[in-house]
């Protein structure tokens, strides 16, 4: 009993080392090289901790990190909440989804950094330009994702459901959008990373605070160790986003059979 | 059982004609009959099987039952009501399951009643006593997936006589799950049948199942489909594997085969020497 216990913790220990080692090895890399090898470009580790703690006893770490958070989690929702609904009603009507989709197509097949500028022109450099260009970004994806999940509703279970004589928006509520679930969640995983990604392109060509603009104007301003702190704050939120989004996913589609990866 | 003398079905002059779609300057008949002058009329809590070779419109026959094929004229009534579109009068259990994964067995059993309107204490009181029913109480907080096809067909059931359909539509229910588990199921739902006393009317493509199972059986002839003999079997009650090892059960089987045989096309040479059809039965088309 203790023994397997004690396998076990060695496991997970082997597991986690397995996992961390090559990142701790990188990290241990940017640590000392730079301490010897004199270049203005890349700091050490320590030295861009030092700023990074620094920058957060400041506050302004954390008033661009909290400004850019802001505008990607309110432009994700507002995409969202229009991608989703009106995907469900794209899905369902075949024909309107033909005239819309090429449309979707060449707009989510565009660079977003090359319209970029419009948006700027447009909207100014503060935060409206930002939720606009999160939701052009986005709301293809959502949206597509959307219409495919719905697509896909197994046609015997809306029958079976039709012949328990559900009405039309019980079969929306209770079984295309349950259906159409894993599709709009993996949608909305993509949204996710897509909207910082432009968000923090939007921030370096015009703004007045979040991560995007700290790095870049640091930058302009041969800060580098702060540059390098935006950089890896944006690392970090990407990683944790992620990682929260994986597991909510898993949790809401934990009715389907999955495969288990070691 | 002396409640069996009351009409539960009655269907009259049924007829279905398919549309087929033609290209502008496409020859041929734009229209197929499918059923042809369907006269029959089902007993409250008989057992009625439907069989026939494939495309003989058996299963359309139980779409139209259920409401979701349209017809093109007749009268089908269940009880007193005429059947129109889909109604909580019967419940229909199909070949694929049709369990919604992403709920658990006791909230698919608990569909037709959250549509119904039932309050939750309510439905999760029938839907303890219907997965009681069928056995599977253990797996009331599973997922479809964890479970065998046998099992999730068991739910199936669960789930249609939960929100109590007078009448059980059956589409080829245990065709999908193999041979033992399907003897099982044979005298699972008898019991289930004798205990809620439902009127049942099963599609099945096997001659030996549609005779093990029902007071009567229905023979249906393609192309169009009609009803060409409806057979009453006279085997005791409760019935068990045995009986179909017994004289007049291989009588019955014969007849069946007989009827069928005898229907005079290429459909002949799709049974095997049980006397059961060899190609499968495609699922109708129906409009939604």
């Amino acid at each position: 009993m203790e023994d397997k216990q004690i396998n076990k913790g060695a496991n997970l220990l082997y597991k986690a080392f397995k996992k961390s080692i090559v990142i701790i090895a990188l990290l241990v890399i940017w640590l000392i090289i730079p301490k010897y090898v004199n270049n203005l470009f890349v700091p050490s580790l320590f030295d861009v901790l030092k700023t990074g703690a620094e920058l957060a006893i400041s506050g302004k770490l954390w008033i661009n990190t909290i400004t850019s958070l802001r505008i990607a989690f309110i432009g994700l929702i507002i995409s969202t909440v229009i991608a989703v609904p009106l995907g469900v009603i794209l899905g369902w009507f075949k024909t309107v989804e033909e005239y819309i989709d090429p449309t979707f197509q060449i707009i989510r097949n565009t660079s977003i950094l090359a319209i970029l500028p419009i948006f700027l022109l447009i909207f100014g450099v503060g935060d409206t330009s930002k939720y606009a260009i999160i939701i052009w970004a986005t709301l293809p994806i959502t949206l597509l994702n959307t219409v495919q999940g719905v697509k896909n509703a197994d046609p015997v279970l809306i029958q079976s459901a039709r012949s328990m004589g559900i009405g039309n928006f019980g079969l929306f509520t209770k079984v295309i959008i349950p259906s159409a679930m894993p599709f709009i969640l993996a949608g909305f995983r993509l949204s996710a990373s897509i909207s910082l990604i432009v968000l923090v392109g939007a921030e370096m060509l015009g703004a007045r605070y979040g991560l995007g603009f700290l790095i870049y104007n640091s930058m302009h301003a041969y800060m580098i160790p702060e540059m390098y702190v935006g950089i890896l704050m944006l690392a970090i939120i990407g990683i944790a986003l992620n990682a929260v989004l994986v597991r909510t996913e898993n949790y809401l589609t934990r009715w389907q059979e999955k495969v288990v990866q070691s | 059982m002396a409640a069996k003398n009351n009409i539960e079905i009655s269907i009259e002059n049924l007829n279905l004609d398919y549309h087929i779609r033609r290209k502008k300057k496409e020859a041929g008949p734009t229209s197929l009959h499918a059923l042809d002058d369907i006269n029959l009329s089902v007993r409250e809590g008989e057992f009625l099987s439907v069989v026939g070779p494939s495309g003989c419109g058996k299963s359309t026959l139980l779409y139209i039952l259920a409401g979701l094929q349209k017809k093109t004229s007749g009268i089908v009534k269940v009880g007193d009501t005429e059947i129109t579109g889909p109604s909580l009068h019967t419940g229909i259990i199909m070949q694929a399951y049709a369990l919604f994964p992403w709920r658990t067995i006791k909230k698919n059993v608990e569909f037709g009643l959250e549509v119904k309107g039932l309050p939750k204490a309510e439905r999760s009181k029938i839907a303890d006593e219907y997965i009681e029913l069928v056995g599977l109480k253990e797996f009331s907080d599973r997922y479809p997936y964890e479970l065998s096809g046998g099992m999730k067909q068991r739910i199936a059931i669960a789930r249609a006589l939960a929100y109590d359909p007078d009448v059980l539509l059956m589409d080829e229910p245990f065709a999908a799950v193999d041979e033992q588990t399907r003897s099982l199921l044979h005298e699972e739902l008898l019991r289930i049948w004798e205990k809620t006393n439902k009127t049942i009317v099963f599609v099945t493509h096997s001659i030996e199942e549609a005779i093990f199972l029902s007071d009567r059986v229905a023979v249906m002839t393609p192309s169009p489909g009609k009803i060409r003999e409806i057979i009453d079997i006279d085997l005791d009650r409760p019935r068990d594997g045995s009986i179909k090892s017994s004289e007049e059960f291989s009588r019955y089987r014969r007849h069946v085969w007989q009827l069928l045989q005898t229907i005079g096309d290429s459909t002949v040479e799709t049974f095997d020497e049980k006397g059961r059809f060899v190609l499968d039965a495609q699922p109708q088309e129906v409009a939604i």
